[in-house]
């Protein structure tokens, strides 16, 4: 396996490349894509390589490399959107992968748009009209994308995420989201106008909401939310900041450590909320039915990701 | 709603303090409606063919102009599209058409009917004008056709009646996540201000979800015109279009994120409109499958 720069075929079916990429950096991505540009700036994006394939009487196939620092950031991309059908690049066949609820895949295509997660590559690659010949086209620049590329696990944040909570709420993992900006959270789960969780290139969250699934068929859901600072300080100070703006009719309490006690759990106006920090971490669980629940939770979370393993 | 100088919070939007049409969208609940009269309801007209595209998605030009047709006679009540045309602009006027530039654009077609349709009823092509770009460009019109094409937008919520003069203020960025309630300002800048005489939706292939990139999955073919000259009525169509596709896709609540800040706020900051749905009167035509308006 190297890092290397993937190399595209230069004709692909009925399709063929220019001879060498466009390339898009951080000074000039809004001019390539308007304000999408701020969704790879909330990551750590470090350039874009861009081909247009074309084929006579076909519509074109766009194939976008975006380069970013570290591979977390490219499962991040990938993170905003499980939707489509997995595939796995790393067979030449690209036979199908097994669905969300089994693995996390690394690849997903639906319609005529490929998205894949390679390392420090975030890629999409999308005919402009899906027919049998463009998607194995797609398909064949996907694992061409990935060919002798390393693999390397989620990012280490995400092994704290629960499969489910006791005693009956099971992760929706085809909402899970691994980011750094809270344009990037706001996407996901409205909180606020401000970046009141201070977040930023330092810092990493991730979310997903988690289902109630015992036999009533009531499918109430919960939000859990777990942001990781650089330090212990911009922690509290971002739990501070997340207080004042969220919370300004209770005062500032902020308790940290593992008792069951130091859980703050607060009545609004869609359910339970609750919060736990703890050194650089802070946890939060959001649209609880109950105070119970909101404190069992928070604490099994605090369970799994501190217990478990120290972040 | 005014929310002028107060960070808002999803508890502001769970209170339910921020108006109906917000709160639908976030929370994913039935628009909630206060009553008004009929006389002072703002017409949106929604005019579809099931044959607008074909199976690809192409667009059926001849289809297109019938539609386009209908829905001038339909929503002026004049016999002809000349008439229609006539009622709306002066023979005198330049002409503005504002596509949507970016991210599911307006489909050439739509804005070639439009300005065959503006010739046609009598308007000089050279005073037709492509009025979407800098602050330049409607200033040297007198009047505007906005023609948005429907979408959701990652950092907007949605991105089409309001969004489509960002480019106006000079400063798009500064009205993306938070600022987006700003939009509706824009609409007052002098350079724009009072100029639109029509606002019709490419409604063809809308996108469903916010992006920020096309994502063909959540693209399906409505196939529709939506009009009206009340920006801020035919917004709120558009956003419950997409609310209701969204809903019926995932087969859940799938509010919108962030919240359209701006289509409320253009109603009740800046009075542009009316976002109530009872104060919306919606006429469709043609095709009624998947209507979308709940």
């Amino acid at each position: 396996m190297t890092e290397s720069k993937p190399i595209l075929p230069k004709t692909v079916g009925l399709w063929t490349r220019p001879d060498s990429p466009k390339f898009v950096n951080a000074q000039n991505i809004f001019d390539y894509m308007d304000g999408a540009g701020e969704l790879y700036i909330g990551y750590r994006f470090d350039h874009l390589e861009y081909y247009e394939y074309k084929a006579k009487s076909q519509e074109d196939i766009l194939v976008e490399i975006y380069f970013m620092k570290t591979s977390d950031d490219a499962f991040g991309l990938l993170s905003l959107d499980w939707g489509g059908e997995p595939v796995d690049l790393s067979q030449p066949s690209q036979e199908k992968a097994s669905t969300i609820s089994a693995h996390w895949p690394r690849a997903l295509y639906g319609e005529g748009l490929l998205r894949l997660w390679s390392d420090n590559i975030y890629a999409r690659v999308m005919a402009y009209q899906e027919t049998p010949e463009s998607k194995q086209a797609v398909l064949a620049l996907g694992h061409s994308i990935s060919k002798d590329r390393r693999n390397p696990p989620r990012p280490d944040l995400m092994k704290n995420l629960p499969d489910s909570f006791e005693p009956n709420w099971a992760i929706r993992r085809d909402r899970a989201s691994y980011f750094r900006s809270h344009l990037v959270l706001n996407s996901i789960y409205y909180l606020g106008q401000e970046n009141m969780l201070d977040l930023d290139h330092t810092s990493e969250s991730l979310t997903a909401p988690y289902e109630r699934t015992d036999s009533s068929g009531d499918k109430t859901r919960i939000r859990f939310l777990l942001v990781k600072h650089s330090d212990n300080e911009r922690a509290r100070n971002a739990l501070a900041h997340f207080h004042r703006v969220y919370l300004p009719e209770h005062p500032l309490q902020i308790k940290s450590g593992y008792s069951e006690k130091t859980v703050n759990v607060y009545p609004i106006e869609d359910g339970w909320m609750g919060y736990k920090l703890q050194n650089n971490i802070i946890a939060f669980i959001f649209e609880c039915p109950d105070q119970e629940t909101a404190r069992t939770i928070i604490n099994q979370i605090w369970l799994y990701t501190i217990q478990k393993k120290e972040v | 709603m005014s929310h002028k100088g107060k960070s808002l919070t999803r508890r502001d939007f769970l209170r339910g303090t921020l108006g109906a049409t917000l709160g639908a969208s976030v929370l994913g609940t039935k628009f909630v409606t206060a009553g008004g009269s009929a006389a002072s309801k703002s017409l949106v007209t929604i005019v579809r063919d099931q044959n607008a595209m074909d199976a690809s998605n192409n667009v059926n030009s001849g289809v297109l102009k019938t539609m386009l047709d209908q829905t001038l006679i339909k929503f002026t009540g004049k016999p002809t599209a000349k008439d229609a045309w006539l009622s709306l602009v002066k023979p005198e006027d330049t002409i503005g058409l504002v596509p949507t530039p970016h991210l599911n654009p307006t489909h050439q077609e739509v804005t070639d009917a439009v300005k065959n349709s503006l010739i046609a009823a009598g308007i000089p092509e050279g005073k037709i004008l492509n009025a979407q770009g800098g602050p330049d460009k409607p200033e040297a019109c007198t009047a505007l056709i906005g023609l948005p094409a429907l979408k959701a937008h990652w950092l907007t919520g949605i991105g089409t009646v309001m969004k489509l003069y960002i480019l106006y203020s000079g400063k798009p960025s500064y009205y993306h996540d938070q600022n987006n309630a700003k939009l509706g300002e824009i609409w007052n800048l002098p350079c724009c201000k009072g100029k639109t005489r029509l606002v019709l939706v490419d409604s063809l292939h809308p996108l469903c979800d916010k992006g920020p990139q096309v994502n063909p999955t959540y693209k399906w073919a409505y196939n529709g015109l939506i009009a009206g000259t009340d920006s801020v009525a035919v917004d709120t169509v558009c956003l419950r279009i997409i609310m209701e596709k969204r809903k019926l896709m995932k087969g859940e609540p799938w509010p919108l994120s962030p919240p359209p800040l701006c289509v409320e706020a253009a109603d009740k900051d800046y009075g542009l409109g009316t976002s109530n749905w009872d104060n919306i009167k919606v006429e469709n035509y043609g095709w009624e499958e998947e209507l979308l308006l709940g």
